[in-house]
């Protein structure tokens, strides 16, 4: 066969790269990688059995007594740990740990609080939606102020403000977001932008120093006036408002913020696609937003399948122990075949959910946002150089405007939109696919265990209030469905349009 | 069996007081043990003779059948199950007095002052069946003496008896009323369950507590088994009335929210969804008046009937509610939108009576030992 054949072939649907991303992934990542991703998973699975276990129960409690708790002392205690700096890049003064390995601690940390492996993962969704943009001289600032409250005891967390009182959905996908009843606004000032309204829903907002802020300049025009803002505590005009009162994930507390007025400096402004580029079309704006939309969701989604996979397993893991130690009719329940097949159909649905996540991280790699860090030669370089190299002599230069216009020409410009639909797909793929499997298996093990299972003490109910949320966060199911729809399948599909109907 | 208008009469009589009592302050009681017991509503409730709907007129009862209780469960389940969950409870442990030909335990429980008096606690979630009771009962010259534990005792911190099974010995087995107050009876903290909140549960301690004997020593499984073919129904419908709160709320509300410019009943994944729900209520309430139709006519394979259409009506609330919180996205989540609530009460209600697989082990066991009638 001729090369030209051959191509058309793997081009045909379903295409061989969007479906084989491990395969092509597996040639080209780092030996190193391994070694410390399994640093890593000792790691959390040692934070796991001396922290998360032993305080899940009493936390969660804690917050059904009183739901204005923050629980400062498990931040500090994953401060310690380095949880908070430990996939910062080394060029911005962290772990340099790499961000595939993210997904497997939060599956360890999960599978013992969802709620607790929230207050871990949602900050990297912050670091995720600041490394959107591309902003490198942000991108520094923010995450060595990170690193900073690590050294100095006092934890710096960044958080993610997206969703409003009457826009959740919508904020996900510029198509939604054109018809969109937005309210917080951003106004073009000198020297910066005023920005007045609301945010809620906004996980570890309370807890975090930075919030990655997104607004519009019009609120006619959402689709075309995105801008994201870096708001640090303190800034005047803005606070926090209540915490809202969840079924479950208790450990991470949902904030509403509030901007009255708030002046944000030019300094701080992390996005906006006209920086530079007055020319730039409505179409070519809406297109740019969408890439910063889907980068951070390739990430961020991937990060919720592991989330789901942890609940799935935990409840897993506490169904099996009830098995082993309680008889029914006589025997223990786990010599029972039919106990045995469930058990079986909960460890399928964890392994199937990983499998998901991982080859999503497999496409980030390769096609996304973590594919100049994967690169072999940058991935040592960055293992290898000296912290000193990194501070005294590339810090200065992360400042210059050419270093982010040269980033944003390489992730914007010259991304291929193939690589996005195929990050993007997976990623709703494994959002949805583990997080449904996280409810199914926490409702397998209650049927199990009865009443064992509905005790507080038995884990397995907070195991289920906690994945619900997994179904609705970052994006619902259904949305992700959707998105799946648009990135793997529609373009198989010339007719097809999606957010049309 | 209940005439059509007088269960009419009841439902009105449910609704009304669902609607005056139980919607305001639910999420307040149901955060209990983190507030306080809710006195007031179980007290008008009992006034209201919801506490003895079932026990015979002759003993002072409403006299009704399983058709009113699941009529009366549905509704209080559609607004607040919690209270569903007391008035169950104590349903049936007087069906497991009856079943037992102990009327006389029922004495003075219905003419009683308080609701604490009235009402019966019961470790309701269990199977006595299938799981051996962990208390110990032994017969001394001055009567039954109780040793042992008794975990997840129901409404036990409140009333002021206990229906609960202990193990004689060679006789297997049976049941005992007990008095809270007695010397030697601790009582755990309440503990915090998923669902049914204010369906307050305790875990007890005896220690040398005397029992009066219900019904005949080892007859616990057989009264059991009876009264669990009985009230079966019961239960599913608590699950039912759940699930049709559960899209009442996600009606209203999809109708209301805006998203991509129009209500999100608009969107025809939505639609699939409240669809799917309907379909669910609406299969539930069917399930729930054939298993009732099964108790009362007590038709050939009746016992078969009623386990299927219970069991397979509580599954089908706790997807249902799973798909409430979803229409509703973040805010179905929240506690104020009390989606949230009726997705964890409806598993609390799945596992009345024993977990739901053992439920379906013992259907399967029924099936081969009976077959199919007809």
């Amino acid at each position: 066969m001729e090369r030209p054949e051959r191509r058309s072939l793997l081009d045909d649907y379903p295409a061989f790269d969007d479906i084989y991303c491990s395969l092509r992934a597996l040639r080209r990542m780092p030996k190193a990688v391994i070694g410390e991703t399994r640093r890593a998973v000792e790691l959390a699975r040692r934070f796991n059995r001396e922290v998360v276990r032993p305080r899940a129960l009493e936390l969660d409690l804690r917050k059904q007594e009183d739901p204005d708790h923050l629980p400062w002392d498990l931040v500090e205690e994953a401060d310690r740990w380095g949880f908070y700096t430990m996939f910062i890049p080394r060029l911005f003064g962290g772990g340099g740990f790499n961000f595939p390995a993210l997904s497997c601690v939060l599956e360890e940390l999960a599978s013992g609080c969802t709620g607790i492996a929230n207050l871990v993962g949602v900050h990297y969704l912050g670091v995720a939606t600041l490394c959107s943009s591309w902003n490198l001289r942000l991108m520094n600032r923010v995450m060595r102020d990170t690193v900073d409250g690590h050294r100095n005891g006092k934890p710096c967390l960044i958080s993610l403000a997206i969703t409003e009182p009457d826009a959740g959905t919508d904020v996900e996908e510029v198509e939604l977001v054109r018809k969109a009843k937005v309210s917080c606004h951003a106004r073009k000032v000198k020297g910066g932008y005023l920005v007045n309204g609301r945010k809620i829903f906004i996980s570890n907002g309370h807890l975090s120093t930075w919030h990655m802020l997104i607004a519009y300049e019009d609120l006619q025009h959402p689709e075309t006036s995105t801008v994201m803002l870096a708001v640090r505590n303190g800034t005047p005009g803005f606070s926090f408002g209540r915490q809202e009162h969840k079924m479950g994930q208790k450990a991470c507390p949902a904030s509403e913020l509030i901007f009255e007025d708030c002046f944000i400096p030019e300094e701080n402004v992390c996005f906006d696609v006209r920086q530079g580029n007055a020319e730039v079309t409505p179409e070519e704006i809406e297109r740019i937003i969408m890439q910063v939309i889907d980068y951070v969701v390739s990430g961020s989604r991937a990060g919720v399948g592991a989330f789901g996979t942890g609940v799935a397993r935990g409840a897993f893991e506490e169904a099996l122990r009830y098995a082993a130690e309680t008889e029914v009719d006589g025997k223990l329940l786990v010599n029972h075949e039919w106990a045995q097949c469930l058990l079986a159909e909960m460890y399928k649905n964890v392994a199937i959910s990983r499998l998901t996540y991982m080859e999503t991280n497999y496409a980030n790699s390769l096609y996304g946002m973590f594919k100049a860090l994967n690169y072999r030669p940058v991935f040592y370089l960055m293992k290898l150089l000296p912290r000193p190299v990194f501070d005294r002599v590339l810090q200065p230069l992360l400042d210059l405007p050419a270093v982010t216009r040269l980033f944003r020409k390489i992730y914007f410009d010259w991304q291929p939109q193939a690589f996005t639909r195929r990050t993007s797909g997976w990623a709703s793929l494994s959002k949805f696919a583990a997080t449904d499997a996280g409810v199914r298996n926490c409702q397998l093990a209650l049927e199990m265990m009865g009443r064992a299972g509905l005790r507080h003490q038995g884990r397995v109910e907070k195991h289920l209030r906690d994945s619900k949320l997994l179904q609705i966060y970052e994006g619902t199911n259904q949305l992700n469905r959707l998105n799946l729809f648009k990135c793997l399948i529609a373009p198989k599909v010339p007719q097809a349009r999606v957010f049309e109907e | 069996m209940t005439g059509g208008a007088e269960l009419q009469m009841l439902r009105e009589t449910a609704a009304s007081f669902a609607a005056n009592e139980l919607v305001r302050d639910r999420e307040e009681r149901d955060r209990y043990p983190f507030s306080p017991l809710p006195l007031d509503v179980l007290e008008k409730a009992h006034r209201l003779g919801l506490f003895s709907l079932t026990v015979p007129e002759d003993l002072g009862g409403g006299g009704q059948g399983i058709r009113a209780l699941a009529a009366l469960l549905a509704v209080t389940g559609e607004t607040d199950a919690s209270l569903g969950g007391v008035i169950f409870v104590n349903a049936l442990a007087q069906e497991i007095c009856l079943r037992s030909g102990a009327e006389g335990a029922l004495a003075g429980l219905i003419e009683a002052e308080s609701a604490p008096q009235a009402l019966m606690a019961l470790p309701a979630w269990d199977d006595p069946r299938i799981t051996a009771p962990s208390l110990r009962a032994v017969e001394r010259d001055d009567g039954w003496m109780l040793d042992g534990r008794a975990e997840y005792v129901a409404l036990a911190g409140l009333a002021l008896r206990a229906l609960l099974p202990a193990d004689t010995g060679k006789e297997g087995v049976s049941f005992f009323l007990v008095d809270r107050q007695s010397g030697g009876l601790g009582l755990s903290d309440p503990l915090v369950s998923h669902g049914l909140r204010a369906c307050p549960i305790w875990d007890l301690g005896l220690s040398e507590v005397p029992g009066a004997l219900v019904g005949e020593e080892g007859a616990g499984v057989r009264v059991f088994e009876e009264a669990y073919s009985r009230m079966l129904p019961a239960a599913a419908a608590l699950a039912a009335g759940i699930l049709r709160g559960s899209l009442r709320e996600a009606l209203e509300y999809t109708k209301q929210r805006r998203q991509g410019g129009r209500v999100i009943a608009g969107w025809s994944e939505v639609r699939m969804i409240l669809a799917g729900m309907a379909m669910a209520s609406q299969e539930a309430d069917m399930l729930v008046r054939e298993a009732c139709r099964a108790v009362e006519e007590g038709y050939p394979g009746w016992r078969l009937a009623v386990r299927a259409a219970s069991l397979r009506a509580m599954d089908l609330a706790c997807e249902a509610t799973t798909d409430g919180i979803q229409l509703l996205g973040g805010n179905g989540y929240m506690v104020e939108y009390h989606q949230e609530k009726r997705f964890r009460d409806s598993r609390q209600v799945q596992a009345l009576m024993g977990a739901q697989d053992l439920k379906r082990q013992e259907l399967a066991r029924l099936l081969l030992e009976e077959g199919l009638p007809g």
